[in-house]
């Protein structure tokens, strides 16, 4: 096996070795380093991939060196880093839905009322492409990230569309479901969409054909959420059923159903790792689960009202839970402590998210805000005000400088922080 | 609300209803239902998507979207046509010039395939105005008697003051029950 180069991964921290086998065949693996921060010690560390790792030799040190400083500036908190409203797009003429963005943030999707889901470019403000054929609300909306050339837009049609993210051109239309597609998703490879409806099942395509590969059946209530784990070969469920179920894709088979909750489930996500998962419920709970077992880990309490949404960290050593009681939980994850309660909002927090580097939250509320929260002091950083309606949602790009919401005012709007530089290409260390 | 309150309000549940409420831009559907919440109707802007509003009358829970009526987004309606129990039409009283346009968008919904059969209430609004048509006036030039394929009422009422709006809500629920 021979070293071919290197390529770095910011959020989650890693190092991925791509190598060519004997036969000649090039593959890759990943170092993961979790457990980076800025004040890791450097040569400690190079020591224990070198002396972990037989693809990395002696050699390669100041290479190593390099990539893991690098890293280390990635994850680098910046304390004075402040959002500015920076453009408003008014194109779609009913309320949005859903927003995100490709893995470089040079583009970002809005899907909508109108029917329609257009792609933004997003150092412009300009509208690249109106995707246009669903016959209802479009919803759900992904791109295929790290790719980021197919996007799948799930709508109250029943179907699902494929499109070509620079032509706008409709590769497949998706075809089996029953009732309205609420959740959609792409498996990080690339080569799968998985849909979820109100029809009670959630369905896997094949991405190339767009051919139905296999139909998730069990839940008895319908699915709202829907996750990939990183490595692509299970998938999560919510269900208004009070249950999660985990499916290995292979196979289409029910690996575990995660019951418990005494209400439906709002929200789903698997860790980076893929070994556990959280399910936030109306029950007022938020529930750890181990993967591989199917078992509760820990139940986290504490809100007064419905978790409308959670989510993990990239690193995953984190979560948060956001709440109708217009708070924001954040919990430890190896420990099920609470380390911050995130007050302030006036109204139900629908949609929560980490920033990649893991220091700040951003919460969208029907009171018509977003707020940027401190992870670890749990203080308010910011109000991201001016939207005349509430927030139905909003995100962080892949390099943390630049947000995006999208409300039931027809607006979305761009925020660009003070150290905004338009996103650099990603880093190769070629060997 | 947030995204995930609007998908359960889609679903169907025991002893609630899903009601539409539909009518020209000005009609003042929002105000009604405002009005029957007890809220504010002071400052009330042109609705340019949709609201929802959750009203317990007779402990039945009616689950009521009040949708933006304006002409440009009117194609739209039909999105929100899924599950619908009942359907409530608004219209202005006293704006006799676009009664005709009413009346119109009116017999277009009620050839839906997705509405077809379910209760109807019309509500003959802004009769606090002193030259608001009369709710039998209205019914004859909508010709509403014509109409065989479900049951239908018409009130006069007035989201300003009040008048005539929970006289409608109180038939309505009537009917929905019996379904």
């Amino acid at each position: 096996m021979k070293l071919k180069r290197f390529l770095l991964r910011y959020y989650p921290p890693g190092i991925v070795l791509e190598y060519q086998r004997r036969n000649g065949d090039l593959e890759t693996k990943s170092i993961d380093l979790l457990n980076l921060t800025p004040e890791t010690d450097v040569e400690v560390l190079i020591n224990q991939i070198v002396f972990e790792e037989p693809l990395i030799s002696e050699n390669k040190k100041d290479t190593l060196r390099g990539m893991i400083y690098k890293l280390m500036e990635k994850i680098d908190n910046k304390d004075s880093q402040r959002f500015y409203l920076f453009k408003i797009l008014r194109a779609h003429i009913l309320p949005l839905t859903n927003c995100a963005f490709n893995k470089s943030g040079s583009k970002f999707i809005t899907g909508s009322y109108d029917r329609t889901c257009r792609v933004w470019d997003t150092l412009s403000g300009e509208e690249l492409l109106t995707l246009d054929g669903h016959k209802n609300v479009v919803y759900a909306i992904a791109f295929n990230n790290p790719f980021g050339d197919k996007i799948v837009t799930g709508s109250f049609d029943k179907t699902a569309r494929l499109w070509d993210a620079n032509t706008g051109q409709c590769l497949h239309t998706l075809k089996g479901h029953h009732t309205e597609i609420v959740c959609v998703a792409f498996n990080i490879q690339g080569t799968h969409v998985a849909t979820g409806s109100m029809d009670n099942t959630a369905k896997l395509w094949d991405v190339d054909t767009g051919q139905q590969i296999a139909s998730l059946e069990g839940h008895s209530a319908e699915i709202v959420s829907l996750n990939f784990n990183t490595d692509g070969d299970k998938i999560l469920t919510g269900s208004f059923d009070n249950t999660a179920k985990v499916w290995e894709v292979r196979s289409g088979q029910c690996l575990h159903t995660l019951a418990g909750h005494r209400g439906e489930i709002s929200s789903t996500q698997f860790d980076f790792t893929g070994d556990y998962c959280i399910t936030g419920s109306i029950d007022r709970t938020c529930k750890l689960w181990d993967v591989n077992n199917g078992q509760c880990m820990e139940t986290l309490r504490g809100h007064t009202d419905e978790v409308l949404d959670v989510c993990f960290n990239t690193t995953g050593n984190r979560l948060v839970t956001a709440s109708a009681d217009c708070t924001a939980r954040v919990y430890n994850v190896m420990t099920g402590a609470c380390i911050s309660i995130l007050i302030g909002h006036e109204g139900e927090i629908s949609k929560v998210q980490f920033s990649p580097n893991g220091y700040k939250i951003i919460t969208a509320s029907s009171d018509r805000t977003c707020r940027l929260w401190s992870v670890e002091t749990g203080e308010c950083l910011q109000v991201l005000e001016g939207h005349s309606d509430e927030i139905f949602s909003c995100a962080f790009n892949y390099e943390g400088d630049t947000v995006i919401t999208g409300s039931k005012d027809n607006t979305c709007r761009i925020w660009k922080d003070n150290f905004f530089t338009p996103a650099e290409e990603e880093d190769q260390y070629e060997d | 609300m947030g995204l995930l309150s609007i998908l359960k309000k889609m679903k169907k549940e025991e002893r609630e209803a899903r009601i539409l409420v539909l009518g020209l831009d000005n009609a003042g559907k929002t105000t009604i239902l405002k009005k029957l919440s007890e809220e504010d109707i002071t400052h009330i802007m042109p609705t340019q998507g949709f609201n929802i509003k959750s009203l317990v009358q007779d402990g039945f829970k009616l689950n009521v979207w009040d949708i933006g009526g304006q002409k440009a987004i009117r194609p739209y309606w039909s999105n929100y046509f899924e599950n619908t129990d009942a359907l409530v039409y608004v219209i202005d009283s006293s704006d006799r010039r676009r009664l005709e346009e009413s009346g119109h968008e009116l017999s277009e919904l009620l050839n839906e395939d997705k509405l077809g059969g379910i209760p109807m209430l019309v509500y003959a609004n802004k009769q606090d105005l002193m030259h608001a048509t009369p709710a039998d006036e209205i019914s004859e030039v909508l010709g509403l008697q014509g109409i065989q394929d479900r049951v239908w009422q018409i009130q006069a009422c007035s989201a300003k003051t009040g008048d005539g709006l929970q006289e409608g809500m109180e038939w309505l629920v009537q009917v929905a029950k019996k379904d």
